[in-house]
Order: C-alpha cells, then sequence, then structure tokens
C-alpha cells in the first residue's frame, strides 16, 4: 500500500506498484521464481482450507 | 484439492517431448512480476505429431475437464485440436491448455514472442515474453487482465533496466 515515502526507504509507480517487490523477483533466478510461486499459492491454499474448516 | 506442482507438471511435458509456450500468470511471475497464480496455462501446438505426444503424458498427469471433475472427462484428440480452451485439473493441480490465446494466436504464431529459460539442468521451458503478455492482456481488456496490467508494465520497465 503506498504511504509516504519521505523517508526514501519505499519506492512505488505513480500508480502504486511496489518497485522494491518487483527488483526483489528480478534478482532471483527462473527457478527461484517458479518455486516460490508454488510454495506462496499452496500456503494461501493451504490457509484457506484452514479457515474453511473452522 | 492437491497440492499445487508447477514444477511438476512442467517437467511432465517436457520430458514428454510436448512443444508448448508457458503463457498466463505462472510466466508474468517467471518474467519477474509479483503476482499469485494457481494454475499453469499453456499454449500447447496443435501438429498432429504433439498431441500424439501430449495424450500420454495428460493421462500420467490424470488430467480431466475442470467443470464436471466427478465425471472423470479426460480430453481426447479431437479437443486438443482445437482453437479453444481446456480447463484440466491433474494430480498436481490446475492445468489449462490453450489451443490460441488473444486474437487467434497459436503456438506457432508465439513462438518469435517467446524465451527459453533454465529452470534446472534438465528442465527447459519455453515462456511467452512480457511484451506480447502485456499487449495480449490489453487486447483482451477484462477487468481481470486490467486489473495486472499495472504490475506487468512496471516489471517489463525494470527489466529493461538491467
Amino acid at each position: 500500500m503506498p504511504t509516504d515515502d519521505q523517508t526514501g526507504l519505499t519506492d512505488y509507480s505513480p500508480d502504486g506498484v511496489d518497485l522494491t517487490l518487483i527488483r526483489w523477483l528480478l534478482s532471483l533466478t527462473p527457478a527461484e521464481r517458479l518455486n516460490l510461486a508454488e510454495l506462496s499459492a499452496n500456503e494461501i491454499l493451504a490457509i484457506r482450507e484452514l479457515n474453511a474448516r473452522a | 484439492m492437491p497440492e499445487l506442482r508447477y514444477t511438476a507438471t512442467l517437467r511432465a511435458l517436457s520430458t514428454g517431448g510436448v512443444d508448448f509456450i508457458l503463457v498466463g500468470g505462472l510466466a508474468a511471475v517467471l518474467s519477474g512480476a509479483p503476482i499469485n497464480t494457481f494454475d499453469v496455462d499453456v499454449v500447447h501446438s496443435r501438429e498432429p505429431g504433439n498431441i500424439h505426444r501430449l495424450l500420454p503424458v495428460l493421462d500420467a498427469l490424470d488430467a480431466v475437464f475442470r467443470i464436471q471433475p466427478e465425471r472423470r472427462l479426460k480430453p481426447n484428440a479431437s479437443h486438443l485440436s482445437s482453437s479453444g480452451h481446456l480447463n484440466l485439473i491433474t494430480r498436481h493441480g490446475p492445468l489449462d491448455l490453450l489451443g490460441t490465446i488473444g486474437q487467434g494466436l497459436g503456438y506457432q504464431d508465439l513462438i518469435p514472442h517467446s524465451v527459453e529459460l533454465h529452470i534446472s539442468e534438465e528442465l527447459r521451458i519455453r515462456v511467452l515474453d512480457l511484451e506480447t503478455l502485456i499487449m495480449i492482456k490489453e487486447e483482451l481488456g477484462g477487468e481481470k487482465d486490467r486489473a495486472v496490467l499495472p504490475i506487468l508494465r512496471r516489471t517489463l520497465e525494470e527489466q529493461r533496466k538491467r
């Protein structure tokens, strides 16, 4: 979420995209990006499943 | 819901000798876009030989149509020859096989707009480039496609700075 970046500790594009996140992802190899996508999708599904049961 | 195993799906297609291009959300992630996705979208070659190689791979993946998974409807050669979209569920999660994307672009049309990425020593896959992914989403103009465009455009800008 874009917030006050007067301290220079954040970097959002004018349309609100977190550029630091993009740069971090670009620093990974394709295999690492694929692995991250797989892990994060599974984590999200696991959390959804846990909450559906609650 | 099976555990999502994108790498296993891509490896199965690759080792089965299937000609395909990864498109959609996972292609965007592999290009560096920070988005979440829950399926593997590929445009496959609809050449008879490729369909012949694709069918046993789908069988090994237990692929059936997602719309009524309980009916266990398997895709056949005729389905795979069509220009339409096949929304499947496999043992490794959802897999969409797309005959064409955008304004009727098939495998051969997309080859010049794809790059080969090395995932590991034994796994190399063709991935649609970010420019084309953006162009297709702009053409489609759906709400879901428009929502992700700012992230894809900024990723392309950052990619070009490298």
